[in-house]
């Protein structure tokens, strides 16, 4: 007989500090998000210095594998933008892989027996990391429209060709459809990956608890199991496909502030 | 029978591509399949979502501020739920 170590699907997303950190009254220990994302940051940076330290004309392996993540998004960033995209590109880039890597390192299988504080951590599943940097991208549309466009960056909640009367009430509703971009954008990462994550436990707890029944009613177990297998891979799928929806938004998003006075 | 199997010529590799290119193209429509649109739906929901939950904010923060409750929180609901709308019918086109 086994006893299963993880609890109820909720469990996986508890924040636990590690090393207990005070800056004045505030609170700034490391906890286990932290460290997941110092891990994704990491790894980031250890791949990339691994695929860059031999650059060479006919790349290795590991060289193409960094060439094709950077066309990529270097592609999508000149599409959505245009040419003047190109400061943006380290950012967008940035964004994309750590959002990428983050959501990725969230789908390995925590090892048995470790303690709750070194279970594997989604950090995207948590609203305020993504709020975090969809504020960032929002900062950045912000300060750079006004720079750009000086007042004109205004004409982005006036839209051209309307009667004058409807104006007032049209400026008021686009520039909350403005301000709500950011939220839009952090809520759909973390819905997605707090509710796959979610439903991929419940699966798996369904398993164990009809494994611990006992008898015939074992063999139901066979169903929840497929699904977790099924459901594993619709979250790979997900966390690709969120980090990619994220950076395309955020090209969208910066479009606006490139080309705010051409509306 | 001999003869016959000498006659008839291997099929050449331009018709072999041919019929590859006839065979793809008759799939390819067919690729963009539940992925995309399911990612699209997630969008629109939380376009919807956004735009309700920053005018009822706004609307709530203006209220306490101005001690005006509820009129304008009910303000900000009607004006928050047409941006939210202006989110979707934006990001479906």
């Amino acid at each position: 007989m086994f006893y299963p170590t993880a609890a109820g699907p909720m469990d996986q997303f508890e924040i636990i500090p590690i090393v207990d950190l005070n800056l004045g009254a505030i609170d700034i220990s490391l906890t286990n998000s932290a460290l997941w994302m110092l891990i994704c940051t990491g790894a980031i940076i250890i791949f990339f210095a691994a695929a860059t330290r031999r650059a060479a004309i006919i790349p290795s392996r590991l060289q193409s594998a960094a060439e094709v993540l950077y066309e990529f998004v270097s592609d999508l960033v000149r599409d959505t933008i245009g040419p003047e995209g190109r400061k943006f590109f380290p950012y967008v880039f940035t964004l994309f892989l750590w959002i990428l890597i983050a959501n990725l390192f969230g789908m390995i299988p925590t090892l048995p027996g470790l303690p709750h504080a070194a279970h594997t951590f989604t950090t995207t599943s948590h609203l305020i990391v993504t709020l975090a940097l969809a504020m960032v991208t929002i900062t950045i549309v912000i300060v750079y429209g006004f720079w750009k466009n000086g007042l004109g960056f205004f004409k982005l909640f006036a839209p051209s060709g309307l009667p004058i009367w409807l104006m007032p009430l049209l400026v008021l509703i686009e520039v909350i459809s403005f301000l709500s971009r950011p939220l839009s954008l952090a809520i759909r990462l973390f819905a997605n990956m707090f509710a796959g994550h979610v439903i991929l436990k419940l699966f798996a707890g369904f398993v164990v608890s009809l494994l611990g029944a006992g008898g015939f009613v074992m063999a139901f177990g066979v169903a929840p199991f497929l699904g977790s297998v099924a459901v594993t891979a619709l979250e790979f799928l997900v966390a690709a496909l969120q980090a990619y929806v994220f950076a395309v938004l955020t090209c969208i998003y910066l479009n606006d502030a490139v080309h705010a006075a051409d509306h | 029978m001999s003869k016959d199997a000498g006659k008839e010529a291997p099929p050449s590799l331009d018709e072999f591509s041919e019929r590859l290119d006839a065979m793809r193209g008759e799939d390819e429509p067919e690729k963009p399949s539940s992925g995309p649109a399911w990612g699209k739906a997630m969008r629109a929901s939380s376009d919807l979502l956004a735009g309700l939950a920053v005018g009822t904010l706004i609307g709530y923060l203006l209220d306490r501020w101005l001690g005006t409750s509820p009129w304008l929180l009910l303000v900000g609901i009607g004006l928050g739920f047409a941006a939210g709308l202006r989110n979707l019918s934006r990001s479906i086109k």
